[in-house]
């Protein structure tokens, strides 16, 4: 199934741990059996309204194939992990 | 005519503006109002995601999205934008996912008292 994928990670991490996350999270994806469509960073960005205290945040956009039962492990994953904000998977409808 | 008239009757005043377009209002049926009463500026009549052809409303265009919300960061009611019942639905929550990623505001920042 097509889904897509936006996380906010913590705008206080450097390039380097920015890259650790990046990593992490194609990790979570590849692991439950999924596979990345097309990844698109957006870059620091102001949040509408503050997240945690924070007022900007990394976005990212991933396109991705995953299996149904596997989002749940997905989303458990990202809700584990302290550097991201918030996520939102949702389901790409093919037309 | 009117035109004529301004010009002979001098500099004194300007001519007011000509009403170019005028098309009386329907007083009932689809989209008709109760005469007699300002109501504000009409919606669209046709519904502006079905005029347009692609068929998904996409939360992270922040941009597009931003002018079915009101200043204070509501969305705006059918009755102002003129959208269908479906598509007014699938915009809701088009909102809804892009407020939950932060793109936009539950309530606008200026209204929170920021």
């Amino acid at each position: 199934m097509p889904y897509e994928l936006v996380y906010i990670v913590r705008p206080t991490l450097d390039e380097q741990a920015l890259a650790t996350i990046t990593e992490k999270v194609d990790k979570f994806i590849t692991a439950a059996g999924g596979e990345i469509i097309k990844r698109e960073d957006w870059g620091k960005r102001r949040l509408a309204f503050p997240i945690a205290k924070f007022t900007e945040g990394f976005y990212s956009v991933l396109q991705i194939n995953l299996a149904p039962t596997a989002v749940r492990q997905l989303e458990r994953n990202l809700k584990l992990a302290e550097d991201v904000l918030r996520y939102l998977v949702t389901r790409v409808e093919t037309a | 005519m009117d035109d004529t008239k301004s010009t002979a009757s001098g500099a004194g005043q300007p001519a007011p503006a000509a009403r170019t377009s005028y098309e009386p209002r329907p007083k009932n049926g689809p989209g008709g109002r109760r005469p007699g009463r300002f109501q504000g500026p009409r919606p669209p009549r046709v519904c502006p995601f079905c005029a347009q052809k692609s068929k998904v409303i996409d939360y992270k265009n922040t941009d597009m999205l931003r002018r079915y919300l009101t200043d204070h960061g509501k969305i705006k009611p059918r009755r102002k934008v003129g959208t269908c019942a479906r598509h007014q639905r699938v915009l809701a929550g088009a909102i809804k996912r892009a407020r939950h990623i932060a793109l936009l505001p539950f309530v606008s920042e200026a209204t929170r008292g920021e």
